[in-house]
């Protein structure tokens, strides 16, 4: 219970008002640089990082815990809206929140985000307050066989969203794949599939290929095809959740960080795989399968509560163990030592105040981005009133800003653009496009932690099968591959006994 | 209606080509140290290193009003390699400078790219960091000796973890840790992890037999004794920390990474010096002082031609160790 | 007979796609044979196991796709709200709508952003049908500047200027 009191003198740092307005500009300006192309949540917290020079460390962090939830869910906005994700997390939303906006939904997906967002991230930080020392722990035992055991059981899930031609999804999958392959080897720093480009030696980053598929992709496919008769621009709707958008999603917000959370903690986890892993449980549980793809509210809700508790969990790592799992959590890191504070197992008994000032103000960051953003949501919809020469004209423009802001290489927009034919291409014969970016996330980290167990191993196979998590997990797998077959074994057997 | 076209036309040709430049204002006067409109280019991504290094002295230059504002910006690629690129097709351009430091050496390397740091133009050699050897608090080897014993009889059984990629400082070191142990460096069982995360873990929960690792990133962990550091890479031992050095413990090599400026080529007599005069005073600036404090990073302040003549050594030195790795 | 040809090959021009995926396995598998085989690294799985694994997917996955057409499957076209799949397809807008990005592309780094970032936003409208000749342009300059203060002045992240920076 030590941590409850420590936690409610937190909330005496966190709520004295100057640390409130800081948390409250955090969060706007992290909003704010979210939603603009080309810019995650690393780049925001790193550009906004003088911004906090003046301030003293406590107000400073609070103000970047701010920046750092409101970044996120900044990147979902555009996802949603123009269907071109800010940053690799908020690719998810775009696969279902883009179609509700274009049916006249788009308030209704940004408010599905926006709670999951608060549900995530207060879940994740309540947890983050009980089980610190634990997660910490245990996220240190995690190694190579574990994370290339989580990946099979991700590519056993891919199945599923392979669309309703199996051919055609692995095709797409094997694009993404491909995709995957291009830049250095990480282990031994070949290159492959580069063509002796510099350029493409760090490989083609997760969301130039989303945006490229997504935004541009869908652009040149609607532009072949733009219906001549239009004129109505996109209906905004109603502007609230209906009480069946409610039910529906209301688990999905509360499943989302069970998936997010110990994903963020662990030092590969990140915030891409919970967000597609949460993507692809919300599927098979869905009573409305049919509609995913189209737009279900469900794909929103979810994998949002599941990148927002992931960036608590990321949280946990970094404060305990000044581990890094992250980019966002290492420009924070880097922000830690500017006040010469080192985050460590040290941390809580050197700094209390700090930290739990912060943790506290990440609940109240959390009550602000949700007040902030929820009336807010009809408005940005609005956004998709404008003409459709000007929607698609300024998608392509976002687009184009965001793949140039972040290196400022014209090859970037030449890719771009290759990516996005692509896409076209895809749509035209009934590939789906999700596989490809799945295949682009998930291919290049398999692969590493494969090489890296093995290596460790010193080659003998053995090392992909020496721990109990990922003897658990290949369980897991086996199950889940023979359930079909086992399923018809035991209906033959009822049958015989009846 | 005719006449609406043509001058909407004109009003946007305006707005967009002398838009920019009326936006920016102050550019401020090139007296002094000042250099106006200096850019710095960090060739690795936000929150690395290079970063951290290149954003602290542009913050410090600032603040000592040496100079107006500096632009700091990102061109991450290949170990720095790209940055390396972009900066040596600035020739001429004698406002811009690139953080830099010992990864973008061994990058060039393995990347064989055709631009090299000797096209560069050297500014300065900023700081300097040891590396260290370090264990989990749970495992079997206390000393360094114990660690060597166990090393020699089968590199291969004991992977040594690092946080950069093949030609990388953490890489390097252990490489020249085992050409003067006598294990040939291709019987290393070398494991990349990206950035400290993964490896910090990696470390802690004994999945690699030892790793390497800059001095500055683990301090805390060591303190915490949730690391045990066995040995500090560098020529003498660091002040605070309770390890040898690799030659008090047998082994005849050192190693100690470092952060540098370098400009593009082909700047006239004035133009570098005035960079190198701008870094100079920065060096010289207390908030750099308090910077280098704060960070635990070593003043290893060597300028213009000097830290030239180092980066040809330290190229030649990183080139013999890759070439025996067929790298 | 001829036109038989045609258009049995119109019917089954996804072919293509199982031709395109053919040619990228065995680009895959060429660049992967290639790699420096010295280097190989530690234990069973080197730098060319997975790019071999992918291209043997790619080609058997090719064949699948090609049997699967012939055999009268199809990939559904993707339907959408804005999408009229009922109208044969406009290329031309889709080659326009490429030509301006494409233009964007080599025109940033001689005129800067503004000028590049105004014709593409302008150049995507008009190909979109948009033909208010006296609004366009002002939108584009417009958005296009404000973009450029946002990101250069406000938030640090150089983009190109112009041909003037530094002349007045």
């Amino acid at each position: 219970m030590d941590s409850l009191y420590s936690l409610i003198d937190g909330f005496g740092t966190a709520l004295t008002p100057m640390n409130l307005l800081w948390a409250a500009v955090g969060v706007l300006l992290g909003t704010a640089i979210g939603v603009l192309p080309g810019i995650g949540p690393a780049m925001a917290v790193a550009l906004l990082l003088p911004v906090t020079y003046g301030l003293e460390p406590t107000g400073a962090f609070i103000m970047f815990a701010g920046i750092y939830y409101g970044a996120m869910f900044g990147g979902s906005t555009t996802s949603i809206l123009l269907n071109t994700p800010g940053e690799s997390a908020a690719v998810v939303a775009a696969i279902e929140g883009n179609p509700m906006a274009k049916a006249g939904r788009g308030a209704q997906a940004l408010a599905a985000a926006a709670i999951g967002h608060f549900a995530g991230g207060m879940i994740g930080t309540i947890l983050l307050v009980v089980l610190a020392p634990t997660v910490a722990a245990l996220a240190v035992d995690i190694g190579a066989p574990d994370y290339f055991a989580l990946m099979v059981l991700a590519f056993i899930a891919v199945t599923s969203v392979l669309g309703s031609s199996r051919i055609r999804g692995l095709a797409s999958l094997l694009i993404g794949l491909t995709i995957g392959l291009v830049g250095l080897d990480q282990m031994t720093g070949q290159q492959r599939l580069t063509f002796g480009s510099l350029q493409l030696a760090d490989g083609v980053d997760v969301v130039i290929v989303a945006v490229g598929l997504f935004a541009i992709g869908e652009a040149l496919w609607v532009a072949a095809h733009l219906r001549r008769t239009m004129g109505e621009a996109i209906p905004v709707g109603r502007p609230w959740l209906g009480k069946d958008d409610v039910t529906r999603s209301w688990k999905s917000w509360l499943r989302g960080p069970l998936i997010g959370f110990p994903l963020g903690a662990i030092p590969a986890g990140g915030a891409e795989i919970p967000t597609f892993l949460s993507y692809v449980t919300e599927k098979r549980l869905s009573k409305h399968k049919e509609q995913f793809g189209k737009g279900a509210i469900e794909g929103v809700a979810g994998p949002e509560s599941a990148a927002s508790a992931s960036a608590a969990g990321t949280l946990v790592s970094m404060l305990t163990l000044g581990l890094p799992t992250t980019a966002v959590a290492a420009v924070m890191l880097a922000a830690f030592q500017q006040y010469g504070i080192q985050p460590g197992p040290l941390l809580f008994e050197r700094e209390p105040d700090l930290v739990w000032g912060l943790i506290a103000s990440l609940f109240v960051g959390m009550v602000l981005l949700l007040a902030l953003n929820l009336p807010l949501a009809p408005v940005w919809a609005k956004l998709l009133r404008i003409p459709r020469p000007y929607l698609y004209a300024g998608i392509l423009f976002f687009a184009a800003v965001g793949a140039y802001a972040v290196g400022g290489e014209a090859l970037d927009l030449v890719i771009l653009l290759v990516i996005g034919l692509i896409g076209l291409g895809m749509r035209r014969y009934g590939l789906p496009v999700l596989p490809a970016v799945i295949g682009v996330i998930l291919g290049p980290a398999a692969e590493q932690q494969l090489r890296r167990a093995l290596q460790i191993s010193d080659g003998s196979l053995t090392g992909l099968v020496n721990t109990p998590f990922s003897v658990t997990v290949y369980a897991v797998v086996v199950i889940l591959l023979a359930w079909p077959l086992l399923r018809k074994v035991i209906v033959r057997r009822r049958h015989v006994a009846a | 209606m005719r006449l609406r076209t043509p001058l909407a036309l004109l009003g946007s040709a305006l707005l967009v080509l002398l838009g920019p430049p009326l936006l920016t204002t102050g550019s401020g006067s090139d007296t002094g140290t000042q250099i106006p409109g200096l850019r710095f280019m960090v060739p690795n991504t936000p929150g690395g290193g290079y970063d951290i290094t290149a954003r602290t002295a542009a913050k410090n230059a600032e603040e000592a009003g040496l100079t107006g504002d500096i632009e700091v910006f990102n061109l991450p690629g290949a170990g720095g390699t790209v940055g390396l690129t972009r900066l040596v097709g600035e020739r001429g351009n004698g406002r811009l400078a690139m953080s830099m430091g010992l990864g973008v050496v061994g990058a060039v390397h393995t990347n064989k790219t055709p631009r090299t740091l000797a096209d560069t133009t050297p500014i300065a050699r900023l700081t300097e960091e040891q590396d260290i050897v370090v264990v989990g608090k749970n495992s079997p080897y206390k000393t360094i000796e114990e660690l060597l014993v166990a090393w020699k009889k089968d590199p291969g059984k004991l992977p040594v973890g690092g946080g950069s990629s093949p030609g990388g400082p953490d890489h390097l070191a252990p490489m020249l840790m085992a050409q003067a142990a006598g294990i040939a460096p291709k019987d290393v069982n070398y494991v990349p992890f990206d950035g400290g995360g993964e490896l910090l873990a990696s470390i802690l929960g004994n999945k690699v037999g030892f790793g390497v690792s800059g001095v500055g990133e683990y301090l805390d962990q060591i303190k915490a004794g949730e690391l045990r550091l066995l040995a500090v890479t560098g020529p003498k031992r660091v002040p605070g920390l309770d390890a040898p050095t690799l030659r008090e413990a047998g082994l005849d090599t050192e190693f100690t990474n470092w952060r540098g400026i370098v400009a593009p080529p082909g700047l006239s007599d004035a133009e570098r010096e005035k960079l190198v005069g701008l870094v100079t005073e920065l060096h010289g600036s207390p908030q750099w002082r308090e910077s280098l404090e704060k960070h635990g990073w070593n003043d290893a302040f060597l300028p213009g031609e000097e830290f030239g003549t180092f980066l040809t050594a330290q190229d030649r030195r990183v080139a013999s160790v890759l070439k025996e790795l067929g790298l | 007979m001829t036109t038989n040809l045609k258009t049995w090959l119109r019917e089954r021009s996804e072919l293509g796609v199982g031709v395109l995926l053919f040619l990228l396995g065995v680009l895959v598998l060429t660049d992967a044979l290639t790699l420096d085989a010295d280097v190989t690294g530690r234990g069973p799985v080197g730098p060319a196991t997975v790019p071999l694994v992918v291209g043997c997917g790619l080609l058997v996955v090719a064949v699948l796709l090609s049997v699967d057409v012939l055999r009268g499957g199809r990939g559904e076209a993707e339907a959408g709200e804005d999408v009229d799949l009922t109208e044969p397809a406009d290329w031309r807008t889709v080659l326009l709508l490429a030509g301006v990005f494409l233009a964007f592309a080599v025109l940033i780094g001689p005129l800067g952003f503004p000028v590049a970032g105004a014709l593409l936003f302008w150049g995507a409208a008009y190909a979109l049908g948009s033909r208010h000749l006296h609004r366009d342009p002002l939108i584009a300059a417009a958005l296009s500047l404000f973009t450029y203060g946002v990101f250069d002045k406000l938030l640090g992240v150089p983009l190109p200027g112009g041909p003037l920076m530094g002349v007045i």
